[in-house]
C-alpha cells in the first residue's frame, strides 16, 4: 500500500489530466457509481451526516491499529469525492489522518468549487473522518487518559507515593516525598512510572544510592511495571518544598 | 420595451463564469442589481450621508428627503391608503418577525391559534412558531393539494372564533403559483380574522393592491425586486399598527421619554427605531420605477412566452417532476422546482453550474413542504424579466445534457 502522501499524490495527478470541470465531474460520477456498496440497513440515523444538499452516511472501524472508512451519499457526485477519500485515508493509523490537513481537496478544487453552500455532506464528511481518527488516536495515545484508565491509575498513585515515602536521604531524617524532593510523578497507561526529582544540593554524595532506591521501591509497588527517574537541578531546591509534616519533623515551626 | 433593454439596466448580466457568458436563474434567491440602484446607492453613500429626521443641517434634510421619498414610492406602488401604513424593515423576514411579536404580544393569548400553510418559506412558520410557544397558543396548518394549490376551502373549517391571525404566502417560493389571497382574505374576515401576506415573491411578479388585496399585513423585500440587500417593507393597516406594542425600542421610535415613562411616536416612526438602513431604503424608489416598466405589453408577451415554454418543457419531460402545476399559465411565475427520476439535485445544480446555469438546489428554506412531497430537495430555476428565450432554451439543453451524464 502506498504511503498517505503518495496516494494524496496521485489523485492530485490524476485530477491534473482534466482541463474542463465537465470531465472532472465524469470521473467523479464513476468513481460514485463504482464505490462499495453500503448496506440500506445500515444507513442508521447515528451514521447519518446531513447537509443542506445531499446526505453522507459514514461508519468506521478499527483493526490491526488501523482505521477503515466505509460511506455512501444519495447525490453520486458526493459519493465520487466519498470514494476519494476513502482511497486515500481508509487502512491509515489514526494518528496519520488526525494529523493531516486535508490540503489536496482544495488543490485539486474541490472544496472551494464545489462545496460552497454550508452545511454541506462533504464539508461535515472531512470533519466526522478527522474527528473519529483523532477519537481513536487519542485512546491510543499514552497521555490521553478516559475516565476507566483514571480510575485503575488512582490506586497505583497512591501506593507509589507510599514507597517514596519508603526512602530517606542518610543524612536527613525526613523521607524524600515530604522533602519536596519529588517533582514531577507519571504513571501512564501501561503502568510504566516517570520520576523526575532532585537533590537538597547538587554535591550530594549518597546521591547514586537514593536514586537507586527510588528506582527500586517504586518498581516493587504490585501493578508498575517499570520505573524511569530523572535528576533534575532546575528549580533548585529550597524549604519552602519542605511538607508540612517534614517542617513539624525538622521542628522549623 | 424588449427584454434586451431591461438586460441593459443590469451590468452583472454580462458576466461569465467558467469561461461560459453567466445564466442567472436564481433570481428568487435575490435578483441582480439594477444600475440606477447602485448608482443610487453610490450617491447616497457619498454625497447624501446623514443621518435622517434629526439633525437640521442640509445634508441631513437631503438624506431625510431621500428616504421619505421611498416611502411615499413604496406606498403608490403598492396602493396604500396611507404613508403612514408603510414601515421599513431589513426584509420579509424582519417585517413577519415585527408583527409576530407587536401583534402578537397585543392580541394573542393562551389557547389562541395562528394559521399557516404547508407552502411556507421557513420564514412565514419560525416567528408565529415562537409565537405560540411564548403565548401558549397552537399553530394550524392549511394543507396543500399534489399540484401545489391551496385547499383554500379548508380555511372555513380552520379558521375559528380562537384564531388570531393568518399568515399566507402570496406566492410560494417553490411552487410558483399564485395564491387566490383575495378569496383567502374574503374567507378570513368574514370570520372575523385578519391575515397577513408573504409578499416576498409576490411583489416580484404580481401588481400588488393591498386595498384591493384587502389583506392586514404584506410583507416583501427589497433585494427580490433589484433594489438593495437589507431593505424591506411592511404594510400594515393603521387600525392595526395603531394597537400594536412597539417592536423594538430605542432613538427615532419615541415622542418623549422620561424615566417615569414614554411615550411613542406615531406611525411609521413607531415602528422604525434606530439608525435605519440610509444608505439602501431609497433605492426601493428606482426599484419602484422599474417595476412599473414591467408593465409594458410588449415586454410583457415575451417573458409569458419564455414562461410558457419552459413549463412545456419540463412538463412533457419524461423524467422531470415538476412541483407546482397550474391549472392555466396566467397563475405560474417563472419559477419551477423539480426533481428528475434518478438523479439528485445537488448533482444536477453542480453540472448545470459548471455549465455557466445559475440554478439552486436543496429544501429552498421548506423543509415541510419537501416533507410534504415525500423528497429531500429540489432543483430550482426562477426567472427575471432579463432572462431570454436564448437562455431557456440553452438551459434546457444543458439539464439534458447534465442528465446523461449521470444516469
Amino acid at each position: 500500500m502506498s504511503t498517505l502522501e503518495e496516494a494524496k499524490k496521485a489523485v492530485v495527478e490524476e485530477f491534473s489530466m482534466y482541463d474542463e470541470w465537465l470531465d472532472k465531474y465524469e470521473y467523479l460520477i464513476d468513481l460514485g457509481k463504482n464505490l462499495e456498496p453500503y448496506p440500506e440497513e445500515e444507513k442508521t440515523e447515528d451514521k447519518l451526516i446531513k447537509g443542506c444538499q445531499s446526505r453522507v452516511w459514514l461508519d468506521s472501524r478499527f483493526e490491526d491499529g488501523k482505521i477503515y472508512f466505509k460511506a455512501d451519499s444519495d447525490a453520486i457526485i458526493t459519493k465520487g469525492i466519498i470514494s476519494l477519500l476513502i482511497w486515500v485515508y481508509s487502512g491509515r493509523e489514526p494518528k496519520e489522518i488526525a494529523e493531516d490537513d486535508f490540503g489536496f481537496i482544495s488543490e485539486i478544487g474541490l472544496k472551494e468549487n464545489l462545496s460552497p453552500t454550508r452545511a454541506n455532506g462533504l464539508v461535515s464528511m472531512i470533519e466526522r473522518i478527522k474527528e473519529l481518527a483523532k477519537e481513536k488516536a487519542a485512546t491510543l495515545d499514552d497521555n490521553v487518559l478516559t475516565a476507566e484508565d483514571a480510575k485503575a491509575l488512582a490506586p497505583l498513585y497512591d501506593n507509589v507515593v507510599l514507597a517514596l515515602k519508603q526512602v530517606y536521604d542518610p543524612e536527613i531524617p525526613v523521607n524524600i516525598y515530604d522533602l519536596g524532593l519529588i517533582y514531577e510523578l507519571i504513571i501512564n497507561k501501561r503502568h510504566e512510572t516517570y520520576i523526575k526529582m532532585t537533590f537538597t544540593a547538587p554535591t550530594c554524595p549518597m546521591a547514586d544510592e537514593v536514586l537507586a532506591d527510588v528506582k527500586k521501591s517504586v518498581s516493587d509497588v504490585p501493578g508498575i511495571k517499570a520505573c524511569e527517574v530523572e535528576l533534575t537541578f532546575d528549580p533548585p531546591w529550597d524549604q519552602s518544598m519542605l511538607s508540612e509534616e517534614a517542617r513539624i519533623d525538622l521542628g522549623m515551626d | 420595451m424588449r427584454i434586451q433593454d431591461i438586460r441593459n439596466m443590469f451590468p452583472a448580466l454580462t458576466a461569465s463564469v467558467y469561461g461560459k457568458p453567466l445564466v442567472y436563474f436564481d433570481n428568487a434567491a435575490t435578483s441582480q442589481r439594477l444600475d440606477s440602484v447602485v448608482r443610487k446607492m453610490e450617491d447616497l453613500a457619498f454625497w447624501k450621508n446623514a443621518n435622517i429626521h434629526r439633525a437640521v443641517h442640509s445634508l441631513a434634510s437631503a438624506a431625510t428627503e431621500e428616504y421619505e421619498s421611498a416611502r411615499d414610492a413604496v406606498r403608490e406602488y403598492i396602493n396604500a391608503a396611507s404613508r403612514e401604513e408603510i414601515v421599513f424593515t431589513s426584509g420579509t423576514t424582519d417585517s413577519i418577525n415585527l408583527v409576530a411579536f407587536s401583534f402578537g404580544e397585543s392580541f394573542v393569548k393562551e389557547g389562541d391559534e395562528i394559521v399557516v400553510t404547508e407552502e411556507e418559506h421557513h420564514s412565514n412558520i419560525v416567528p408565529w412558531q415562537m409565537l405560540c410557544q411564548r403565548k401558549g397558543a397552537v399553530l394550524k396548518v392549511l394543507e396543500v393539494d399534489d399540484q401545489g394549490h391551496l385547499k383554500t376551502e379548508d380555511l372555513r373549517s380552520l379558521v375559528t372564533g380562537k384564531t388570531k391571525l393568518v399568515a399566507v404566502t402570496h406566492i410560494s417560493n417553490v411552487l410558483g403559483i399564485i395564491n387566490p389571497v383575495k378569496e383567502i382574505v374574503n374567507i378570513c374576515h368574514s370570520m372575523g380574522c385578519p391575515v397577513l401576506v408573504d409578499g416576498a415573491q409576490g411583489i416580484v411578479h404580481e401588481s400588488v393592491d393591498v386595498q384591493d388585496l384587502g389583506c392586514d399585513f404584506y410583507a416583501f423585500s427589497g433585494h427580490k425586486i433589484y433594489a438593495a440587500t437589507g431593505t424591506g417593507v411592511l404594510y400594515g393597516k393603521k387600525e392595526w399598527l395603531d394597537k400594536m406594542v412597539p417592536y423594538q425600542g430605542g432613538g427615532e421610535m419615541i415622542s418623549t421619554v422620561r424615566f417615569s415613562g414614554t411615550t411613542y411616536a406615531p406611525l411609521p416612526g413607531k415602528f422604525e427605531a434606530g439608525t435605519r438602513n440610509i444608505n439602501s431604503i431609497p433605492t426601493l424608489k428606482p426599484a419602484m420605477d422599474f417595476l412599473k416598466l414591467l408593465r409594458d405589453k410588449e415586454l410583457q408577451k415575451e417573458t409569458a412566452a419564455v414562461r410558457d415554454f419552459l413549463l412545456q418543457a419540463l412538463l412533457s419531460h419524461e423524467r422531470v417532476r415538476l412541483y407546482g402545476v397550474p391549472r392555466g399559465t396566467e397563475a405560474k411565475i417563472p419559477l419551477f422546482s423539480f426533481t428528475v427520476d434518478g438523479a439528485h439535485h445537488e448533482d444536477l445544480a453542480l453540472i448545470l453550474d459548471k455549465m455557466g446555469i445559475a440554478v439552486r438546489s436543496g429544501q429552498m428554506c421548506a423543509e415541510p413542504l419537501m416533507d410534504r412531497y415525500g423528497v429531500t430537495g429540489m432543483v430550482r430555476v426562477s426567472l427575471a424579466p432579463y432572462n431570454t428565450m436564448e437562455e431557456a432554451e440553452k438551459f434546457v439543453g444543458s439539464l439534458d445534457k447534465a442528465i446523461s451524464m449521470l444516469i
